[in-house]
């Protein structure tokens, strides 16, 4: 047994350091999407550390439960925050290889973003509030829809590389070099569709307002106060930087390190922060220069990301 | 038990059900003692089942046997215990051991208790049915064991006959599993023409070459079907299921269902030779039908029983997902992966039996502890009954397919089949299907997400939607350990696949024709499918991985509860310098009576309580979220499907503008009651009224039918002399 732990321990240091270091970066794209959408907007927009004075000032809240409540209230963002911290540990992000390979690959990490989801929309109608009844039931919806839609894409990609583990994909990404197939621009369209929509933006949800008949993850979450709703932010920024992660480990992973040598890792740093920066760009100008859609017109783009997937899966293997 | 060994168990496990039946009837006047008899006994009888499939598929070595022999005509009814019948009878016995322990309670309440010999006989019935089904050599075994099953069960399902709604649905159960039977029986007939042997080993040995075998394989999977309730020959289900009382209910969908599971895997993908590609194809549909339609059915009802049956048939869906893939693998000749797709689909078919066994037996405690099964009439439930919300929380998780619990385990394996059997097929444009039932499987399991938010929060949590809700009381323990058993089974499954896929290796090698990877367990913990680098899996380590993330949001909360200490008791001795101070005339800072109040209490470190923003408006059961509208989103985007009508009544008595009352009625179509089986039974009945000519009553016409009868065998026997 101890042998075993001994050899597990780089890989828990490895996690541990990739969590720590997703944790930290996360608040600042949220912010600084939120900075660049108000420069478009003519808009001196919020510093760069909003973010973190954000999260900061709910932890140091007095915590504040409703008293119609029971535990799975507080047991959801504990559990969302979880698994968006147990799902950061299976993407590969400087190293092609996520820290927690043996766990497995994608299939295991769209389950752990569905529990974290069940966990949250769960809990949202604990408190009796109609708000949270209806964000858990909008954010179920839009998640079955964008389901399919995902795994398509996913399966797509992960089948053209031969494997369905994310550090085994992106190996073999790395060894075939970059070739731009159309099928891989069907795809990525289809996915990127995909992220705006898990991750709450404009067209599919709006993250700034609190307007009854539009809001999505934000009633889901409007009950929540104090250190929960730290935790519930913090999480759902991870969730993004994760996504967008996971969709420059799929078509472009160029630049990630093969060894773990410092310049090896320090240049794929770089190249992270670089393109996570451009699909940041890319998530607000969609933001941007779309208007949010009614709930029952996100079924017609989601099926249009569908349709991207089903052609790049057919163009790929026809 | 044990000196009878593996041989003697099964018929001993019949005899003690038999005698256990028998005594339960003598004690017809003392309910109490009947019941807990014939649940008890029930109990061991299970357990001597369960030991026997266990000897079976720890030796690998099949079981013979003989129940019965008819002495002048040498005619006997046979039994074999091969690694498929002991993995099913595995099965039953994980799942009927708790169901009679949670029996014995449940049956007990005034409801049912003066039916506790009936339900006590009947339950015995069924499950010894069940096992002669598993079990069965030859055919007539078979057939006897099959039809004892249906009969039981139309009886239990036909308990509370004085409700009308429970004898059209035995009824319609009984119509619909006969003609199911008549398909079994004819194609049987012609297996054992063709092999000249009613024993199973001969007859289901790819007896029939030729075209036939297609006939063979629709009239089985038609007959089959009927019982697993694939849409759309599954009407009978939604009825049957939640008619009968509750704790049989979990049997039903847990074990009896998965009889038609056992025989397509039986009959249709090993009996028949090796299966063409367009079984595959036509299982691999039947099971994304089923599995789309049946959740999407499920998403809609606010009956928490019938909700769970609909939940079934998806799951059935699910099973035939990774068995059509299976079979779809076996026809284009890689055994290896079609063994990917059969073990999907048998460790669904136990998975399935746990966690549906389970949110049966919570849904039992609810409309005990409530009279009432509708989900809106349920609401914090949570607080009242503890114990059974848990563990329906851990089975709503499970079945929505959440890891690390047992759902994802069989669904993650389900998704290897379709995945490794495209990458490893060699059929163009067929082998398509196979990532467009990932995309379905993968949709299904979302929708089920959805449908177990909606079923665990609205009848769980929040406040309480009626007086009997609010009333509540949980269960006694003699029906919650059951319930924690299985839901300790959902997470152990879950957590440790490699142990039962080691398992399901066994059963595999005793197929014929397939040949499992010998790499695709890891280490008791893990799995992989296909190649190591293709995808491999180990909850186990993700289940650490997120208590160490929960570890990581609890520090981070309390470091922020800890923060607040410090600067409320800074708060609070700037407050005490103040009031000293005050005497100077100093102004300041000045908490008022109610901040200080507060303060002093959060420094209990437990999070302040304040009733929930109401919209201005009071909050009350009638402002909250309902399953109707939980599921409306869905219900629009899908109407394709549903086609749903609705209602809207406003009763005014001044003018419009000033509604006193206002009536809301939605119903969704019933597309195949109204649209297959009505036009079906409409022209069975003009079918039958045309042969009513020949029935005229009259006896002089009957004598003349007799008449020519006789004359035509007797030209018949005098020409072919």
């Amino acid at each position: 047994m101890t042998p075993a732990i001994s050899d597990a321990l780089p890989t828990i240091g490895l996690a541990m350091l990739q969590v720590a270091g997703m944790l930290a970066v996360a608040p600042l794209l949220k912010a600084g999407i939120r900075r660049m959408k108000a420069r478009l907007q003519n808009r001196q927009g919020p510093p760069l550390l909003q973010g973190y004075y954000d999260l900061a000032k709910l932890l140091g809240k007095e915590p504040v439960r409703s008293e119609t409540a029971s535990w799975v209230y507080a047991a959801g963002p504990r559990v969302y925050f979880a698994a968006a911290v147990a799902a950061t540990m299976l993407v590969p992000v400087l190293i092609a290889a996520a820290p927690l390979e043996a766990a497995g690959g994608i299939l295991l990490l769209v389950g752990t973003l569905a529990l974290g989801r069940f966990a949250l929309a769960t809990a949202a109608l604990d408190t009796g509030s109609p708000f949270g009844g209806m964000g858990a039931s909008r954010d179920m919806t839009i998640a079955a829809l964008a389901e399919p839609a995902l795994m398509l894409g996913l399966f797509t990609s992960a089948l053209a590389a031969g494997s369905l583990n994310l550090g085994g994909l992106v190996r073999n990404v790395l060894q075939h070099g970059a070739t731009v197939h159309p099928a891989d621009l069907l795809a990525f369209a289809g996915l990127f569709i995909i992220v705006i929509a898990e991750t709450g933006r404009i067209p599919v949800d709006n993250p700034a307002t609190h307007l009854e008949l539009t809001m999505i993850h934000e009633a889901m979450v409007l009950e929540y106060a104090g250190p929960d709703l730290a935790l519930v932010e913090w999480a759902s920024a991870l969730k993004e930087l994760l996504y967008l992660t996971l969709l420059v480990d799929f078509f472009l992973p160029m630049g990630i390190a093969t060894s773990a040598s410092p310049g090896a890792i320090f240049v794929a740093l770089l190249a992270w922060a670089g393109k996570v920066f451009l699909l940041a760009i890319a998530v607000t100008i969609a933001e941007s220069t779309n208007a949010k859609l009614r709930l029952f017109r996100v079924p017609e783009l989601v099926s249009i990301s569908l349709g991207f997937a089903f052609l790049a899966l057919a163009i790929r293997f026809l | 038990m044990m000196p009878l060994g593996p041989a003697g168990g099964l018929p001993a496990a019949l005899a003690l059900r038999i005698g256990i039946s028998a005594v339960t009837l003598l004690a017809v006047r003392r309910t109490n003692a009947a019941r807990q008899l014939a649940f008890l006994g029930s109990t061991i009888a299970s357990i001597v089942t369960g030991m026997t499939a266990a000897a079976v598929l720890q030796a690998g070595s099949p079981v013979h046997g003989v129940l019965l022999v008819h002495e002048a005509s040498q005619f006997a009814l046979t039994y074999t215990v091969d690694g498929l019948a002991a993995w099913f009878l595995a099965v039953l016995s994980l799942l009927a051991v708790p169901i009679a322990i949670f029996s014995v309670g449940y049956v007990g309440q005034p409801h049912f208790n003066r039916r506790s010999v009936f339900l006590g006989v009947a339950f015995n019935a069924l499950l010894g049915a069940v096992e002669i089904v598993f079990v069965a050599g030859d055919v007539i075994t078979f057939l006897f064991g099959w039809e004892l099953m249906t009969l039981a069960m139309a009886a239990l399902v036909a308990t509370e006959h004085e409700e009308p709604a429970s004898r059209r649905a035995a009824y319609l159960y009984l119509v619909m599993s006969h003609v199911g039977t008549g398909c079994l029986i004819a194609g049987f007939m012609t297996l054992s023409v063709a092999s000249a042997s009613l024993s199973f080993s001969t007859l289901l040995s790819g007896v029939a070459v030729g075209p036939v075998r297609d006939g063979l394989f629709a009239l089985f999977v038609l007959g089959f079907g009927v019982k697993a309730g694939v849409i759309p020959l599954h009407v009978w289900l939604p009825d049957a299921h939640p008619a009968a009382p509750t704790s049989i209910s979990a049997l039903m969908s847990g074990v009896v269902i998965k009889t038609g599971i056992y025989g397509i895997v039986r009959v249709c993908a090993f009996g028949l030779g090796v299966p063409r590609l367009s079984w595959g194809v036509i299982v691999l549909a039947l099971g994304g039908l089923s599995a789309l339609l049946g959740v999407l059915y499920a998403l809609m009802q606010h009956d928490l029983k019938r909700l769970l049956a609909y939940s079934s048939i998806e799951n059935i869906g699910i099973i035939l997902l990774g068995l059509g893939a299976g079979m779809m693998a076996l026809a284009y000749g890689r055994s290896d992966v079609a063994s990917i797709g059969i073990a999907a689909s048998l460790y669904h078919v136990l998975n399935h039996a746990v966690f549906k066994g389970l949110l049966f037996l919570g849904a039992g405690d609810v409309v005990t502890a409530t009279g009432t099964r509708q989900i809106e009439r349920f609401g914090g439930l949570l607080r009242r009954m503890p114990w059974t919300g848990l563990f329906f929380l851990i089975a709503a998780m499970a079945i929505s397919g959440l890891p690390p619990l047992n759902g994802f385990a069989s669904e993650w394996l389900t998704f290897q089949a379709l995945l490794y059997g495209f990458r490893s097929s060699t059929q163009p444009l067929v082998h398509f299907l196979f990532p467009v039932g990932g995309a379905l499987l993968a949709l299904t399991t979302a929708l089920a997400a959805a449908c177990f938010v909606k079923a665990f929060g609205i009848s769980f949590l929040a406040l309480p939607r009626s007086r009997e809700a609010a009333e509540a009381h949980e269960a006694p323990l003699v029906m919650l350990a059951p319930q924690a058993f299985l839901a300790a089974l959902c997470v152990g499954l879950g957590l440790f696949p490699g142990l039962v896929l080691r398992v399901l290796e066994g059963v595999m090698t005793s197929l014929p024709g397939l040949q499992p990877r010998a790499d695709m367990v890891s280490g008791g913990l893990g799995m992989i499918s296909g190649f190591r680098a293709f995808d491999h899996v180990a909850p186990v380590v993700l289940g650490t991985a997120l208590l160490g993330g929960a570890a990581v949001a609890g520090v981070l909360a309390a470091i922020g509860a800890r923060g607040f200490q410090r600067a409320a008791e800074r708060a609070e001795r700037a407050e005490q310098n103040i009031s000293a101070d005050q005497g100077e005339g100093v102004r300041g800072f000045q908490p008022g009576g109610e901040a200080l109040a507060r303060l002093k209490a959060s420094r209990s470190r437990r999070p302040r309580r304040v009733p929930t923003w109401g919209c201005g408006g009071e909050l009350s059961a009638r402002t909250e979220y309902t399953a109707t509208a939980f599921s409306k989103p869905l219900m629009m985007i899908f109407r394709a499907v549903y086609r749903p009508t609705r209602q809207v009544e406003a009763l005014a008595e001044v003018s419009p503008y000033f509604p006193q009352e206002v009536r809301y009625h939605s119903e969704i179509e019933p597309t195949f009651e109204r649209y297959v089986y009505g036009p079906l039974v409409r022209r069975v009945l003009r079918m039958a009224d045309g042969m009513r000519v020949l029935q005229a009553g009259s006896l002089h016409a009957y004598l003349a039918y007799v008449m020519i009868l006789v004359v035509t065998m007797v030209l018949l026997v005098w020409w072919r002399g």
